[in-house]
């Protein structure tokens, strides 16, 4: 597939206020329809690049430099309006917890909102926005749920909340920063095919960003491996399983024992590690090379 | 006036205890209000240290705070010369000094050239008038002695109450005691403890020794509350001055401890700013500066109702300047000024005034409105502006009650002039009418309703001035008196300071006390301590 | 719970419409002294008794009531909304911001406050009517109670603003003042209430404290302070318990204020 702009190409250093280096020439591209896994331990930079690509590095007191561009945009010198008429609508995140991400003081129908009005001010279109969000993340549409506060709900649900709210304005591109990580196995294995089926269904390419290899394995289509700031390694899920060169990625493999050298197949999937996973999305989402156009 | 540097200031209150013990059952106890600042006699500034002092100094001569009349003591006569410029003592013979140095003229000699020495800045030396190098002492014998100072000095017999003698051998200086006690031991900020002088010379009239008490203990004790629940506990056997409130809620929990000495020498006054360039609204100016309105106002006053109401019956209606309880001086041909309004509004149509709707206006139709000053955090004192607010309000005089921290409000009637009417008092140590001198004499500085004046602007100041000076020159007291109830009789009238009351002296006194007698002058409950004796019993009542 | 709610709602309607209809209430004004019958027992005609002047105390707890309990609020809301903007303003904007306003806040804690104001007294005019003197104490307890409370309002907001739920909303696109507006203020109104409550029986017994220097409501109306300042002696008030009233219904009404805010949070 060769296409002439990536959907993402970045290619940033950052650094935080207390001056050390934080990513070094971070390289990533994304294409359309895609789904990423970045994969690196804790404090690699992981949320760093997220952040840096989203422009929040400097909310932080970061500093960034390089160049961020969607489908051959430069967003770096964006004034902070139109960086974040941008979010949301083109880049959207979903953070790890919903415990802390929601607003406690907010009914899930307010945020939905909030996330729906910052980039359509007409007030009668929300809530028709907003149910059809929540039935795209399987949740309830009802005004109960949506009378509910964050702490009237599962984490589960919350995550999904997270994840209708970011899929409300049909960005091109989501960036998921571990969003799977503060579940419970079974709600993160129902998290994981949420997220390939948006891939699926709108074309989204998605940003997934793991510390943990084996849960990125089962929906990326390819992979790039973070390491202390640097990209070290990235390449197909595939090949990168086959015959990771760099001994961090070695390493990496070699601390999860059950993730085959081979992609999964649906026989092989471990029935105990996602017992309620529907292995036909999985797998579908691991061998569908087919790129969605995800011209909006 | 000698008032303001005292005003404000704690009265030492003064108690003595029984202790359970049997060797100390000779021991008094009460409480001063503060630390002595000294036990020089000759610097003493303070209540407490003025306490200290009257319990173990010997003086020449002692006003007897009964009679109020002047009486020997460690001068057995003396006499002023006619021109009022110097006096003569004739010493009593063979007195000793508590630590057995004799007494002698040359003390005398040395305690008056110390204190009139300038670098001595002693506080009395003022009284005694300027030119301290000038004065001349003369030892002629060592009982007799001769002092002249560089002016007359009217009253001169009487300021000798409060010189302290100290001895000019002993090594010992002030500590040496010529008065019924000494001080034996001082722990700062707990107490002062006195112990009978044994060399004390006087014998009461079956020919035992005095003092009969044997030991004194001065507690000291900022507060008041806690005083008064030592009083009530039987800890201290005397509160030397007592405010109304704790006065009566001593009498209310046990009547015999309590003791009301009728009026006290202290008065409480209201006046207006009379200063000319006073940064204050010019027709305002002329109501105060007008004798009609001042009078109006304070016929317009129920001092009675003040006395009853503000100080719960323990303060008589002000007649004058002067306090009935000064004996001598106070004017009896003075009348309390009568409370009638509708001759104040008579008085003040004479002025111009009109009574419309209820609001007072003067000719030029200003509605008359002024603020009175007083310090803050005198609940009396407050009282007293709120009785007269509705009072003034009765004639159609608004009035505003302003109550300011004590600097701000001297700064305001001593300096800046920027006020309309004040509320304060007046302390009155002393008896003599030249211990007022600076407040009467227009030039003076504490000449309160518009002070140093360079030449008197109304006649009736003038003529306050020729009488306080020509009395200040007199030494035959009738005469002068003669004078002086001429200036009480015009401030009377011309009401530059309208007296509103004088109030009583109140003291507490255990009933283990015997001999007590309290008065009014200071200090009021103790001021015949080497006649005062304990009764036996263990606990004080 | 709900009852209890009720019951202060009652309560504070109850004294707001006592205090308010106080002239008709009352059977004689507050500052009238009736001299026959100065610090009398309760009676028929004077249901509280009277002070030592001679005063209806029980007029004088209404109109003091007024005063106090309607301007003390005023006064908490006023430094409590200059807390919120210049605490709020600092934490928000963080850094430099931030750091000067605790710089700022420190130094203003620091200051004399007690003196400044007897000097601020000293040169206010001395014509001024107990009304505006009242306006005033209030006005400067307002304007000068904001430090504390920001100090609290600019660490949580920096806190907020750091938080999770702040990025998310900006990664959805939330505009800067949408966020102040919808994620931060709602979370500081717990923290906002909080100060209020505790600003307004400071302020009420702050206003007793200025009355003894001076400054405060002047002669002859009544506030909460010269009520309080009278139960001073603890002697005064064995022998004359009704005094105690002004107390008990301060505290009544700072509870009943507790209970219907403290519930409002948890309802919102
Ligand atoms: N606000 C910040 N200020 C300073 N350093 C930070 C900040 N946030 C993260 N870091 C540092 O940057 C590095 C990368 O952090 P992060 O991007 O959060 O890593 P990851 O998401 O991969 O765990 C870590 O060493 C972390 O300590
Ligand atoms: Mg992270």
């Amino acid at each position: 597939m060769e296409t002439t702009t990536p959907l993402l190409a970045v290619d940033v250093s950052a650094r935080y206020a207390d001056g050390h280096d934080v990513l070094r020439r971070v390289r990533v591209t994304v294409e359309r329809g895609e789904i990423l896994g970045l994969v690196g331990q804790s404090g690699s930079g992981k949320s760093t690049l997220a952040l840096a690509i989203l422009g929040l590095l400097t909310a932080k007191s970061g500093k960034i430099a390089g160049s961020v561009q969607l489908m051959g945009r430069e967003l770096m010198g964006l004034r902070p309006r139109e960086m974040r008429e941008l979010r949301g609508r083109e880049i959207a995140l979903v953070l790890q917890s919903p415990l802390s991400a929601l607003n406690p003081a907010l009914t899930i129908g307010a945020q939905l909102r909030e996330a729906w009005m910052a980039h359509d001010p007409e007030k009668q279109h929300w809530l028709k926005q907003a149910r059809e969000g929540l039935r795209s993340v399987s949740l309830p549409d009802t005004d109960d749920f949506l009378a509910r506060r964050p702490s009237q709900i599962s984490v589960g649900q919350g995550q999904r909340v997270l994840i209708a709210m970011a899929t409300m304005h049909r960005p091109a591109l989501l960036i998921a920063d571990e969003p799977t990580s503060a579940l419970d196995m079974i709600t993160q294995a129902e998290i994981l095919e949420l997220f390939a089926k948006l891939n699926q269904a709108y074309g989204m390419a998605i940003l997934y960003i793991s510390h943990d290899l084996a849960s990125v394995s089962t929906i990326c289509h390819r992979i790039a491996i973070l390491h202390d700031g640097e990209i070290v390694e990235s390449g197909k899920t595939e090949e990168l399983f086959r015959a990771a060169r760099h001994p961090y990625t070695q390493q990496l493999l070699s601390s999860c024992p059950h993730i085959l050298a081979e992609p999964p197949k649906e026989e092989d999937m471990d029935e105990n590690l996602w017992p309620t996973a529907p292995a036909g999305v999985l797998q579908g989402a691991l061998h569908s090379h087919t790129y969605h156009d995800c011209g909006r | 006036m000698k008032a303001f540097r005292t005003l404000g200031l704690v009265l030492l209150a003064a108690v003595m205890t029984l202790t359970a013990m049997a060797q100390s059952a000779g021991e008094l106890r009460f409480c001063l209000r503060s630390e002595p600042r000294t036990f020089d006699p000759l610097l003493v500034s303070d209540e407490a240290s003025d306490t200290v002092r009257y319990l173990t100094g010997g003086v020449l001569v002692r006003i007897n705070r009964q009679t109020q009349t002047l009486e020997p003591e460690l001068a057995s006569s003396w006499k002023v010369s006619k021109d009022s410029r110097s006096i003569s003592f004739a010493l009593r013979d063979r007195i000793f000094y508590s630590d057995g140095s004799p007494f002698t003229a040359d003390d005398v000699a040395a305690t008056v050239k110390r204190m009139m020495a300038p670098e001595t800045h002693s506080p009395m030396a003022d009284a005694f008038g300027a030119g301290g190098e000038k004065t001349d002492i003369k030892v002629l014998s060592p009982t007799r002695v001769t002092i002249t100072f560089a002016a007359p000095i009217a009253g001169l017999d009487r300021l000798f109450d409060e010189v302290a003698i100290v001895s000019s051998r002993s090594p010992r200086k002030e500590m040496a005691a010529l008065g019924p006690y000494y001080v034996a031991d001082h722990k700062a900020g707990s107490y002062v403890y006195l112990r009978r002088n044994p060399n004390y010379w006087k014998k009461d009239s079956s020919g035992q020794a005095m003092p009969y008490i044997e030991a004194i203990r001065l507690d000291i004790q900022a507060n008041r509350d806690i005083e008064l629940l030592r009083m009530q506990r039987g800890e201290i056997h005397l509160i030397n001055s007592l405010d109304a409130e704790y006065f009566d809620r001593l009498k209310s929990i046990n009547p015999s401890l309590v003791y009301d000495a009728g009026p006290s020498l202290d008065s409480e006054q209201m006046w207006f700013n009379q200063v000319p360039n006073a940064p204050v609204a010019a027709y305002k100016l002329k109501w105060f500066r007008s004798s009609n309105f001042r009078h109006a106002v304070s016929m317009a006053i129920n001092r009675a109702d003040l006395a009853r109401i503000v100080f719960g019956s323990h303060a008589q209606p002000a007649i004058g300047p002067v306090s009935p309880a000064n004996k001598f001086w106070f004017n009896r041909k003075l009348r309390p000024t009568q409370y009638d309004t509708g001759v104040a509004l008579r008085q003040l149509q004479q002025d111009g005034f009109r009574l419309n709707g209820g609001v007072l206006r003067d000719r030029e139709g200003h509605a008359v409105e002024f603020s009175v000053i007083t310090n803050a955090g005198n609940k009396y004192r407050e009282r007293m502006a709120t009785m007269i607010q509705q009072d003034l309000g009765k004639i159609g005089i608004r009035l505003n009650i302003v109550t300011l921290d004590f600097p701000s409000l001297i700064e305001r009637i001593a300096e800046k002039f920027n006020y309309e009417a004040a509320l304060l008092g007046t302390v009155n140590a002393g008896l003599d009418p030249n211990e007022q001198m600076n407040m009467w004499l227009s030039s003076g500085e504490n000449h309160q309703w518009n002070p140093r004046q360079k030449s008197p602007e109304t006649t009736w100041e003038a003529e306050i001035d020729r009488a306080m000076k020509a009395q200040s020159q007199l030494s035959n007291p009738m005469k002068r008196k003669v004078y002086f109830d001429r200036v009480q009789e015009i401030v009377v009238r011309e009401a530059p300071f309208i007296y509103l009351v004088n109030r009583n002296a109140l003291s507490a006194i255990s009933t283990s006390i015997r001999g007590a007698a309290p008065v009014a002058m200071r200090p009021q409950a103790y001021w015949n301590i080497e006649r005062m004796s304990l009764t036996d019993g263990k606990k004080v009542h | 719970m709900k009852l209890l709610r009720k019951l202060a709602w009652i309560i504070l309607l109850t004294v707001a419409a006592l205090s308010a209809m106080a002239s008709v209430l009352s059977t004689s004004g507050y500052a009238t002294q009736f001299r026959e019958e100065t610090s009398a027992a309760p009676s028929r005609q004077h249901w509280l008794g009277t002070d030592e002047l001679g005063r209806d105390r029980f007029a004088r707890l209404l109109y003091g009531t007024r005063i106090s309990l309607g301007l003390a609020p005023v006064a908490a809301l006023l430094a409590t909304a200059l807390a919120a903007a210049i605490g709020g303003g600092a934490g928000y904007l963080g850094g430099r911001w931030q750091r000067g306003m605790t710089v700022m806040i420190d130094l203003f804690l620091c200051l004399p406050w007690l003196f400044l104001l007897v000097i601020a007294r000293a040169m206010l005019p001395l014509n001024v009517s107990p009304m505006v003197s009242v306006l005033v104490t209030f006005g400067l307890l307002g304007a000068l109670g904001w430090a504390g409370p920001a100090r609290v309002v600019a660490a949580s907001v920096a806190a907020l603003r750091d938080s999770e739920c702040v990025l998310q909303a900006r990664a959805v696109g939330t505009t800067e003042w949408r966020i102040l507006l919808r994620h931060i203020f709602p979370r500081l109104l717990p923290i906002l209430s909080a100060q209020f409550l505790i600003l307004v029986p400071v302020f009420v017994l702050s206003e007793a404290n200025l009355g003894m220097l001076g400054l405060g409501v002047a002669e002859p109306l009544p506030s909460w302070g010269s009520l309080l300042r009278e139960m001073e002696s603890l002697y005064g008030l064995t022998s004359a318990p009704w005094r105690l009233v002004p107390l008990g219904l301060l505290m009544l009404v700072v509870n009943s204020l507790q209970l219907v805010m403290g519930d409002e949070e948890t309802s919102a």
